[in-house]
């Protein structure tokens, strides 16, 4: 089951922007290990719940995923072959908003080959390209 | 320690502001700013690349030498306070530091080194969580260490080192991050109970709540218990009708919506 708010305050939102780069959530902040987003993009709640199932998959309850993201956008769609106007469409999936620079997921408590092998994995799923890094110097 | 802090050369920034800083990036200056001691704060620019060799070494006591400006101090010991980075947390765009003497006591991070391999580890599917992986700390700037050695040999499964129980190298050295702090502490890896019990509610849900909806008048829901099929559209994800949903999911949204669209 994908991922999606209890509660929301409205049912529908506008798009609003989407190509920025991210100012929070950009470094590692639980975990060791972490898999960045390099690219903005509505990353839908099925997607990371299928890059966490295979990470998790070839973690083999070794060590523990954080999931950085959260799909609390609503995405509405139209319905095929139908005319426009009449307002606003249903809403179809739940997306995380990326930005440039997003954490996505978190690795702990297991070696950097096993973090990278299994975030490759999970970066195999997601619409945006992803790269591997760890815990930035800190002053 | 002054004589072995590192020297930087450092020209005074006439013009400040995110273009002039960018043109100083792009000549391999890297932005600063120097502070405290009751003066104003002076922006200055480094080398780059030496000053990024040693902030990645891990020094935070440098000297700062500003040649040919007789306004600005001679020689200067700072001490690293922040560095800022670009969004993707890969490259340092500018650097604060803060004026100091060297027997000033100041406020530090310094980084938390385990030593040895933990008891409970050598068992499958424990693992070692360290949330925390500094420590702050307040000392003599000439007692800063490079870092705090732990030793997490003696873990076993749900043993934790808090901060308080870290030995600081010095003794007069003062302990700021909160006692309770968990440094170190070995558990069994997987899912915690919290999350599951939130996977397990969010799956019973197939729409989530909305606070702001209209709540149905009583004519109205006497409407809707006549024709329970005709309002299948308010959830049609995976409803209570799906031969109905397999028709057309968006049927049923028509007359929830109250519009008329034609084909």
């Amino acid at each position: 089951m994908a991922l999606m708010p209890k509660r929301v305050k409205y049912r529908k939102e506008f798009r609003r922007v989407r190509d920025r780069k991210a100012t929070k959530g950009n470094y590692v902040a639980y975990g060791d290990y972490g898999l960045q987003a390099l690219e903005g993009q509505w990353v839908p709640g099925r997607v990371l719940e299928a890059g966490r199932v295979a990470a998790q998959h070839f973690l083999k309850r070794e060590g523990r995923l954080f999931i950085r993201v959260f799909p609390d956008k609503p995405i509405s769609k139209k319905p095929l072959e139908t005319r426009m106007g009449t307002g606003k469409a249903d809403v179809d999936y739940w997306a995380a908003r990326v930005k440039a620079g997003t954490m996505l997921y978190e690795i702990a408590g297991v070696p950097e080959a096993t973090a990278r092998r299994a975030l490759v994995r999970a970066a195999m799923k997601m619409p945006v390209r992803c790269r591997f890094v760890g815990r930035r110097v800190s002053v | 320690m002054h004589e072995k802090s590192p020297l930087l050369t450092a020209e005074k920034r006439e013009r400040i502001g995110t273009r002039y800083a960018k043109r100083d990036r792009a000549i391999g200056r890297l932005p600063a700013v120097v502070y405290g001691h009751g003066r104003d704060p002076l922006a200055i620019t480094l080398d780059a690349k030496s000053t990024l060799t040693q902030i990645h070494k891990g020094e935070k006591v440098f000297r700062l030498d500003f040649p040919g400006h007789k306004e600005a101090d001679e020689m200067q010991m700072v001490l690293l306070k922040e560095v800022q980075f670009d969004y993707l947390g890969t490259n340092i765009v500018h650097a604060d530091f803060a004026r100091v003497d060297l027997n000033e006591r100041v406020r530090t991070h310094v980084h938390i080194t385990f030593l040895g391999e933990a008891k409970g580890l050598k068992t499958a599917g424990n693992m070692l969580m360290h949330p925390v992986t500094e420590l702050e700390i307040e000392c003599r700037v000439v007692d800063l260490p490079d870092h705090v050695e732990v030793n997490i040999a003696d873990l076993d499964l749900g043993d934790m080192i808090s901060a308080s129980q870290v030995k600081l190298p010095m003794p007069d050295m003062k302990l700021i991050t909160d006692p309770n702090a968990v440094v170190a502490q070995v558990v069994l890896a997987g899912v915690s109970k919290a999350a599951e019990e939130e996977t397990v509610a969010a799956e019973g849900a197939t729409e989530p709540e909305v606070l702001t909806a209209k709540k149905p008048a009583e004519g109205e829901e006497a409407a809707k218990g006549a024709a329970p099929a005709a309002k299948g559209g308010a959830a049609p994800a995976k409803g209570a009708a799906p031969a109905a949903k397999g028709a057309a999911p968006a049927a049923g949204a028509k007359p929830a919506a109250g519009g008329d669209k034609k084909k």
